[in-house]
């Protein structure tokens, strides 16, 4: 996308970025090439990128279309879900036993939320803005916090997502287990919650991405799209970036906050991969194969490019450099290059195992610069131990 | 038809948007959707003019992340090391004791809840005694340390012990903190708390007083405090200071009995009469509404049950009054313990366990050694986690102990002050 600013600097900033934003919205939704994708992104993206409802201060309220599948003889259909499902329970556990006790200070040099280099701060300074040592902190802090946001965010979409896809999924074992999940996914929203409520004082409106993802998961009424968007991407995408913060914060409630949601969200992923690997190879046409792996696809982009913490740039940085720059300057920094590592690191090999990267797509992905993860584990091969050791 | 009268929420909110004005001849429907229209076209015109909020908001913590938190089973009753870091004598017969973990933990409590402090006296024998937190937590709900005090009894060997023979560096060993006389700070309340304490019945209402002026900006607090003389006062000073600093919102009244020469409060015991004119009082200058206030009571039982009467003859209903009793364990009556053993069946989320019950092992002791994780905290018959139903068989427990009336009803027992007297069949709830 090219810099408006170019374009705009005679007006003031806080236009030259609207206009930025809508720019970054056409760009999103030309970039779709399928029309049934465009179809079913296309509101979603309108309703959060130009409307912002995520950030209109008031509750959101979003209608939902899908069908509530009841089966009256209770079939055992999913040894594979059945096993996740007597995993689930005994992997039960409660938020109220974290250390909570913890006495966390967001700017004690000693145990960082994040660590300085998260943020390439010498690329700030390249671009003529001083930003001293205590500025330094207090950025890292609301970067972290912003973060721990997005996550608890994510996680109320995923309460009701989990929800949903409790109720539409075509397999028994598999609402017994999606009960679970909806289970972990309240867990998730309260431990958050808590941490950014008591630890760190500060809760980040919704991204406007993040918004039409979850927006889109949630009013599409096929069941199959719901689990992709809900079990695959938005998990893959939590997966990164729980991992990325577990690897890098060294507060130790924070840490251990992180590793209890990673070994939920690793089953969240492998219920994902059960469902629809069957499910993509065998019972749908090729031509609705190719429109989700269109869909996976535009989804996939739309998570690499767009988390750019536009929320931090327009309490730091709006008036004092362009958007464009801010892009660049989340984009190149360590910390999201290691978001961006992990997560498609889990994402990439789920989408093959499910069956939506097929040589057709393959040279998009090689072009995205995606393909190296294409030989990654699956979920349905990866236990929790295996996910948090590689993160060590 | 009871049927037609109900109306959903989602209704109800609808009637509420429509109001009085032109909407109200629109379906709700359309109003809901133009209500939406409208935030959309503001939204992006907010866009263009630069008037959009603030993209966070600043967040305190919820009454719901402070909640109390009752500590896992362990598998057995293990005590808490905390080390005495300051000793402040209050009055002669009063002292205060500020705790810290030698690992550095913070402590999580509830304004309101009590440590169990096992006292071990010269001759070896542990006693076990509640003294409830008189301090506050921090914002997050934990605290760097805590401070209890207690109060001499007369003839009481634990509380004897505390106040004559700790020092600063001493180690205590604590269960806890328990109970559910609490209340949890929530920074959006508006509330009247009445607090009604005796001699040192003040200590959990201390921290309650303490924790909800300072964290609680639009709520207030009345505190009645009887004690014979004004040397007997507990936290004299610090409660004067808070009433000077939050004149608005705390109202502090002593009631002495044997008042020294020109005290100007009331004088004599906090009975039912005096309860009665101190309630009056308050009502008079802070416009106490009976019915939004609640009331918080905790000092000897004679205090305890004229300060209930009171309340109650004024229309107070029993779900806003909050009691603490501590009934000091010397002062119990422990029934003949059984001279056998006993098979205790013992029911537990499903799972169901045969024990052996030994002569003088309580419920609780014997269901923990079979590796039962059965709820505790307190271990002396003073916050309830425990409670067992008692399916059948006979136990004998040790009286009085927190249990209400309805509990007992209801067959239920506290496993940490009964022990089996026959074979019997108990199910944790």
């Amino acid at each position: 996308m090219f810099d408006t600013s170019r374009l705009t600097r005679f007006l003031p900033p806080r236009m030259q970025s609207q206009i930025d934003a809508y720019f970054e919205a056409l760009d999103v939704l030309l970039s779709v090439k399928d029309p049934k994708v465009l179809g079913a992104l296309g509101p979603s993206g309108v309703r959060g990128l130009i409307l912002h409802r995520g950030k209109q201060g008031t509750p959101t309220d979003m209608p939902a279309t899908h069908v509530a599948h009841f089966d009256w003889t209770y079939p055992s259909d999913q040894p594979e879900m059945a096993d996740l499902y007597r995993r689930a329970k005994v992997g039960q556990w409660n938020g109220d036993d974290l250390p909570w006790h913890t006495s966390v200070d967001p700017f004690d040099p000693e145990r960082p939320l994040i660590p300085e280099e998260f943020l390439s701060f010498e690329e700030i300074e390249a671009l003529g803005i001083k930003i001293d040592k205590n500025e330094r902190t207090q950025l890292s802090y609301s970067m972290c916090a912003w973060m721990l946001s997005q996550f608890l965010h994510g996680e109320q979409g995923a309460l009701f997502a989990a929800a949903q896809v409790t109720e539409a999924v075509q397999f028994f074992d598999g609402k017994l287990y999606g009960a679970t999940q909806v289970m972990d996914e309240g867990r998730h929203v309260e431990v958050f919650n808590r941490y950014l409520d008591t630890k760190l004082h500060k809760l980040y409106q919704i991204n406007d991405n993040l918004f039409v993802i979850i927006d889109s998961l949630m009013t599409d009424g096929r069941w199959d799209m719901k689990f992709l968007g809900m079990q695959i991407m938005v998990e893959g995408l939590a997966l990164g970036a729980f991992g990325t913060l577990y690897k890098l914060t060294k507060e130790p409630l924070l840490k251990e906050l992180l590793k209890m949601v990673i070994q939920d969200e690793a089953r969240h992923v492998h219920y994902g991969v059960c469902a629809l690997r069957e499910h993509f190879t065998k019972y749908i046409t090729e031509r609705e194969r190719q429109e989700r792996e269109d869909w996976a696809f535009e989804v996939a982009l739309l998570m690499r490019n767009r988390f750019a913490a536009y929320e931090v740039y327009d309490e730091w940085f709006e008036g004092r450099m362009t958007r464009a720059q801010w892009r660049g300057v989340v984009d190149r920094s360590k910390g999201m290059v290691e978001f961006r590592t992990t997560m498609f690191s889990r994402l990439v090999p789920n989408l093959r195992e499910i069956g939506l990267l097929s040589p057709r797509i393959m040279p998009r992905y090689e072009e995205a610069g995606l393909m190296r993860y294409f030989g990654g584990l699956a979920a349905d091969k990866l236990t929790a131990d295996k996910l948090l050791a590689d993160l060590h | 038809m009871e049927l037609d009268k109900a109306q959903s929420g989602g209704e109800r909110a609808n009637e509420a948007r429509r109001g009085s004005g032109p909407a109200a001849l629109l379906p709700a429907t359309i109003v809901v959707r133009l209500e939406a229209l409208v935030r959309d076209v503001r939204t992006v015109l907010n866009d263009f003019t630069g008037a959009r909020p603030a993209p966070y908001s600043v967040r305190e913590p919820l009454a719901r992340h402070l909640i109390a938190v009752t500590p896992e089973p362990s598998p057995g009753i293990t005590p808490r090391r905390l080390r005495v870091t300051r000793v402040v004598r209050e009055t002669k017969d009063a002292v205060s004791l500020t705790l810290t973990d030698p690992e550095g933990r913070r402590i999580t409590f509830v304004p309101g809840q009590f440590f169990t402090v096992l006292v071990t006296l010269a001759s070896g024998e542990v006693l076990r005694r509640a003294y409830s937190i008189s301090s506050l937590p921090d914002e997050d709900g934990a605290a760097a340390e805590v401070t209890i005090t207690i109060k001499r009894m007369p003839g009481g060997r634990a509380s004897n012990h505390l106040n004559e023979r700790v020092a600063e560096g001493d180690v205590l060993d604590v269960l806890g903190p328990s109970g559910n006389f609490i209340v949890t700070p929530d920074p959006a309340a508006r509330r009247h708390l009445v607090l009604i304490a005796g001699g040192s019945g003040i200590t959990p209402l201390a921290s309650i007083t303490r924790t909800t002026l300072a964290r609680e900006p639009e709520s207030r607090v009345s505190l009645v405090y009887g004690n014979r003389g004004e040397a007997d006062v507990i936290f004299r000073e610090s409660l004067e200071s808070l009433a000077r600093d939050h004149a608005d919102r705390f109202t502090l009244r002593h009631v002495l009995s044997d008042p020294p020469e020109g005290f100007t409060g009331r004088t004599g015991l906090l009975d039912h009469d005096n309860v009665t004119r101190e309630l009056d009082a308050i009502a008079a200058s802070s416009g106490l509404d009976a019915d939004a206030a609640e009331y918080y009571v905790c000092g000897p039982e004679p205090m305890m049950i004229a300060a209930r009467e009171a309340l109650l003859a004024r229309g107070v209903e029993p779900a806003r009054i909050h009691e603490e009793r501590f009934s000091a364990p010397a002062r119990r009556t422990t029934p003949e313990l059984p001279k056998a053993s006993a098979l205790v069946e013992i029911r537990l989320r499903g799972r169901t366990k045969i024990v052996s019950a030994a002569p003088g092992q309580t419920l609780l002791e014997a269901g923990l050694g079979a590796s039962l994780p059965m709820p505790f905290s307190c271990t002396m018959g003073g916050c309830g986690v425990c409670k067992v139903k008692l399916l059948s068989g006979n136990v004998t427990s040790e009286e009085p102990n927190c249990l209400h009336e309805e509990e007992r009803s209801q067959g239920f027992v506290l496993a940490c002050v009964s022990h089996a007297a026959a074979p019997c069949t108990v199910e944790v709830p």
